[in-house]
């Protein structure tokens, strides 16, 4: 139970940034809810605004369990979503051919998104735990396995977009749980080049640019790429041999990048060879909308218009014209951001972006301030969470991110992303409350 | 002391490591701001045009294009129309505007039944084109079905109609190379005349009068501005501007004149001229064969365009202005009139014609003249266009004096005449037959020369432009087909077509006298003497032009005739005409006779 002075710790610009931030959204909701040829309104403001009294109450109930104790059961928990989460992928009604929600009778839950914080627990735990070995490349091992596992899951929904989001989440935790950094850096480059290349042909076939060019008669030539990765690995081999008998730092550099650069180019071609076309062209089209004005196209096409046509003041409160006649797709979820830029213009998304990012910088002061490793780790993820939705999500409307489906926390109606993200507030104002304590 | 060194470095390494993650969710929230900045602040009006036209859907409202009559118009009376407008009606669309690929497909598969079009090919149009602009599906759709297709709407989304007035071509074939056609812009004219003001789904004219004054007759489309929603469901309407009608014109043609040239003509190849030389106005001109161009500009008809295109006739040539023929023996003026010029000869002095003229050389070779004419002098060398006569005066000019004044008589230049597509005659050189041929110019050459056969060629018009000359006493004026130009309520003039003077030549009035003497000869009493009983004064001179050809027939010959009338009174009323007709036999057999219709039609109608 709360001591007296513990009152007086929690957060309360968290608190009042969130009523704040929650309010605008369900105006915004209510707004992009308005047809204005039939004039009526779809009423799902009404719900949000429930899933908030409930998220509140979610929030004030997570501030009276000391979070460590929570830690305890961490893997617990993450081995109970993960079961629910494989029963839904398995067993959930399809909507819109995913699986990702569990119907309870009376409301639907999303349980992917109540596994962020579980796998946040486990994860926080575990970097604590070995908090001295992490430096160690094999140390990375089990944090991996960890995420992937509902991500696979996920990916069997299948939800793309949600699947996506633990990768930064697991990055940030690592980077903050003191991993080495050249390790990090390495498989972030694997990824890399195994990307880009196959990414940079499918465009050049799709756009049917022709003409030859050495760099890329190179990358299509898969037989060539395995050759040079594999002589790049033999390097890397021999660099790792001479270096096991004379330590000498020089070969370091050498193998590593090699190793990093030939599993790049391997990858590479795995990718040309199982990635189906049309997945390939989804992530085109992110690049370059206009390949295709009808599909996916669109929606960034729509919400660019309408963030852009926002100005500096606005278009007004039920004013935006594509919000209100509807050629902004996904309206009060994915692209609600683009509501507030197009009827609140610059001033409006300023303020947004501003409430947003101080619940951000204050889950990355409380992790700073944390009295415990396990608190740290605790709020660093919770603010990566929010920081990478809101940036990709943002990013999204501003065409600057790939169209993922992700939400804005606080703002986007959906009950499942509200209550979980209550709930990460109620554990960053519990951890801020109890720092002083010993 | 050890354990708390560690911790306290390992404390000091994690707060790095949040600093830098700090750091990083700055620099990317800034991003974020950047962005905003530059779409909200510095492209907004950008996207504010382009969320104005997500919303405005601008169903265009066509102008009607001015209509088109002939030179006895009246204002306010019962006129001529040679082309008019009738209202009918298009059905687009933007095919952008469709929810998905599938529902355009499903949208204009119901359509195809519908209109009976075929769906491939107008799916295959649709993609051809940018999706963000209005595609016309068909044109001309018959109101009952306009009316089926508004009644159900949501069976038919983003489809819209649009009144686009269709050009009627009153006259049918008559007018085809003078009047011209439209159809739909091309990509290539559209790529061209995009700067100014031509949309893609307009139509522009495609040859003769109307794509030469395209400008003039086009007038301005208008266009209503409709709210609409994303389902195109309308908001709200409003004209966001009317159309302006494109203006009149009110051609030198007179139509009776054309029709009049147009049946004699009939079932013959070749071109007929006729004009006023005193201002360059032209009466009447004639291609054969030609076109209805209501059947060419329906696009429902592209495959008989096609197959018109292939034709081996070559329907689409104006052979006025686009096809070069050897003058033949009206190039004999051309050599009197370098003879009389270069004060070498006059108009008394004779040759005598035994059939034959024999050049002499290394080895002898004879030129033939159609018929043993005796003593004959100028005039009547003119007249009974003795060969033999211009052989031996074309052998005592020679050639650099010859090709001189056909050049000087403009035979090898444009006329400039109102409409486009207008080439050159062709006057050879000693320079050009030894580039071509790499041979010296010979003395045969020059004799071919001097009865209009070899290298020369000409054009109907150019022809036509040098006959003016000689009766207008030197003066030439630009010939031309459009007199005036309307306004769309044809109450006042906006322009009238001035006569410009393109050329004066010199000629001395001997020369003039000859010329004008022997052609009256050659109608009086001569090879056109088939003329001789009209109640005008007709002068005239035939030409009967040899070809490349090879046919069984007899007719391998084209047949020319220069004349005008009437002979020796105020140039003021005189008229040129010339008659071209291709493998015509002989100018007395073949061309003659469709002047001759012409005369008395122009006798009948008053102009003399």
């Amino acid at each position: 139970m709360f001591r007296k002075d513990e009152m007086y710790r929690i957060d309360y610009v968290l608190v009042f940034a969130v009523i704040l931030i929650v309010l605008f959204g369900i105006l915004m909701i209510y707004s992009s809810g308005f047809d204005p040829i039939e004039k009526v309104n779809k009423g799902m403001y009404k719900k949000q605004l429930l899933w908030f009294i409930f998220g509140f109450v979610f929030m004030i109930a997570v501030t009276f369990i000391n979070y460590k104790n929570l830690g305890d059961y961490s893997i617990y928990i993450y081995i109970g979503m993960n079961i629910v989460l494989l029963f839904t992928a398995l067993f959930g009604a399809p909507v819109r051919n995913i699986r990702a929600w569990l119907n309870l009778g009376i409301i639907s839950i999303q349980p992917s998104e109540f596994m962020k914080l579980a796998l946040l627990f486990i994860l926080a735990k575990y970097l604590e735990f070995r908090e001295r070995d992490i430096r160690n490349f094999r140390e990375l091992l089990i944090p991996t396995v960890l995420t992937l596992i509902p991500v696979l899951i996920i990916l069997k929904q299948p939800d793309f977009g949600t699947a996506m989001i633990f990768i930064p989440i697991l990055f940030t935790m690592l980077f903050v749980g003191g991993a080495d950094v050249s390790h990090l850096l390495s498989i972030i480059t694997i990824a890399g080049v195994a990307l880009i290349v196959p990414m940079i042909l499918t465009y050049r076939e799709w756009a049917g640019e022709e003409g030859s060019n050495f760099i890329l008669d190179f990358f299509k030539d898969t037989n060539l790429l395995f050759l040079v990765s594999g002589i790049l690995l033999l390097i890397a081999v021999i660099a790792f041999v001479l270096h096991f008998f004379l330590i000498k730092k020089y070969y370091r550099k050498i193998y590593i990048p090699a190793t990093v650069i030939s599993l790049g180019l391997f990858f590479s071609v795995l990718i040309q060879h199982f990635l189906k076309d049309y997945q390939k062209k989804r992530i085109l089209v992110f690049l370059n909308p206009n390949l295709d004005p009808h599909g996916s196209g669109y929606n960034i096409i729509q919400s660019k218009i309408a963030v852009g046509s926002g100005g500096f003041l606005g278009k007004g409160f039920l004013n935006g014209s594509q919000a209100q006649l509807g050629f902004l797709p996904e309206k009060t979820s994915d692209f609600i951001f683009s509501v507030v830029a197009e009827e609140w213009g610059f001033l409006g998304s300023i303020i947004m972006i501003l409430l947003l990012s101080i619940i951000v910088f204050r889950g990355i002061q409380i992790a700073l301030e944390s009295r415990d490793k396990f608190g740290a780790l605790l709020a660093s993820g919770i603010s990566a969470i929010f920081f990478f939705h809101i940036f990709i999500n943002i990013g999204m409307t501003l065409g600057i991110m790939p169209v993922t489906g992700l939400p804005l926390c606080f703002v986007s109606y959906g009950g499942s992303n509200l209550i979980m993200s209550m709930i990460a507030i109620g554990i960053l104002i519990n951890i801020r409350m109890r720092k002083f304590v010993h | 002391m050890a354990q708390s060194n560690l911790k306290l470095r390992m404390l000091e390494a994690f707060r790095f490591r949040m600093f830098s993650f700090l750091a990083i969710v700055f620099i990317l929230f800034l991003v974020l701001i950047v962005q905003l900045i530059n779409m909200q602040l510095v492209q907004g009006e950008e996207y504010m045009l382009k969320s104005k036209l997500n919303m405005e859907s601008n169903i265009p409202i066509p102008a009607p294009r001015g209509e088109i009559y002939d030179r006895n118009f009246q204002p306010g009376g019962e006129n001529t129309v040679i082309v008019s407008n009738r209202p009918s009606f298009n059905l687009s669309t933007i095919p952008a505007r469709f929810e998905s690929k599938s529902e355009l497909r499903k949208t204009i598969k119901k359509l195809s039944v519908l209109l009976q079009i075929s769906y491939d090919e107008t799916m295959q149009f649709i993609n051809e084109h940018n999706p963000w602009e209005r595609v016309v599906i068909k044109e001309d759709v018959a109101f009952s079905l306009i009316v089926k297709i508004a009644s159900h709407k949501n069976l038919f989304p983003n489809i819209d109609w649009e009144d686009e007035p269709v050009r009627v071509y009153n006259m049918g074939n008559n007018f085809f190379h003078t009047v011209g056609y439209v159809g739909s812009i091309s990509k290539d004219e559209y790529e061209k005349y995009r700067g100014r003001g031509y949309k893609y789904y307009q139509k522009i004219g495609k040859a003769g009068i109307e794509s030469e004054y395209d400008v003039v007759l086009r007038g301005t489309d208008g266009f209503i501005r409709r709210i609409v929603d994303v389902r195109n469901r309308v908001e709200g309407e409003e004209i966001g501007l009317n159309p302006i009608a494109g203006n009149n014109l009110v051609l030198t043609i007179d139509s009776d004149v054309q029709a009049a040239a147009s049946d004699a003509m009939e079932g013959l190849k070749g071109a007929v001229i006729v004009l006023k030389p005193f201002n360059g106005e032209i009466l009447a001109m004639v291609s054969k064969p030609d076109i209805d161009p209501n059947l060419v500009i329906s696009r429902a008809n592209n495959k008989l365009i096609r197959e018109l295109y292939n034709d081996k006739d070559k329907p689409f040539l104006n052979r006025a202005i686009q096809a070069r023929y050897p003058p033949a023996s009206t190039f004999k003026l051309v050599i009197a009139i370098s003879a009389l010029e270069e004060e070498k000869w006059n108009p008394n002095l004779t040759y005598y014609c035994t059939g034959k003229y024999t050049l002499k050389g290394y080895v002898d070779k004879d030129f033939y003249c159609y018929k043993h004419h005796g003593l004959l002098d100028m005039y009547g060398a003119i007249a009974e266009s003795c060969s033999t006569y211009f052989y031996q005066l074309g052998y005592k000019i020679g050639p650099t004096i010859i090709l001189k004044y056909a050049e000087y008589m403009a035979l090898g230049e444009k006329t400039n005449i109102d409409i486009p597509g207008e080439i050159t005659g062709f006057i050879p050189s000693k320079k050009y037959k030894m580039k071509t041929f790499n041979q010296p110019w010979y003395d045969g050459d020059t004799i071919n020369l001097s009865i209009g056969q070899g290298f020369i060629s000409v054009t109907a018009l150019g022809l036509a432009d040098f006959v003016s000359g000689i009766v207008n006493d030197g003066v030439v004026y630009r010939p031309h087909l459009v007199r005036e130009i309307r306004s769309p309520d044809n109450a006042q003039v906006i322009k009238r077509i001035v006569p410009e003077k393109i050329r004066e030549i010199p000629l001395s009035q001997v020369t003039l006298n000859t010329l004008k003497t022997g052609m009256r000869l050659s109608v009086k009493q001569g090879t056109s003497r088939r003329l001789s009983y009209l109640k005008i004064p007709v002068a005239g001179k035939t030409g009967t032009a040899q070809t490349r050809s090879v046919r069984k027939d007899d007719k391998t010959q084209h047949a020319w005739f220069v004349s005008y009338a009437p002979y020796n009174s105020n140039p003021e009323n005189a008229v040129v005409i010339v008659v071209l007709v291709e493998y015509g036999i002989a100018g007395a057999v073949g061309a003659v006779p469709v002047a001759e219709q012409i005369y008395l039609k122009l006798i009948s109608l008053g102009y003399f």
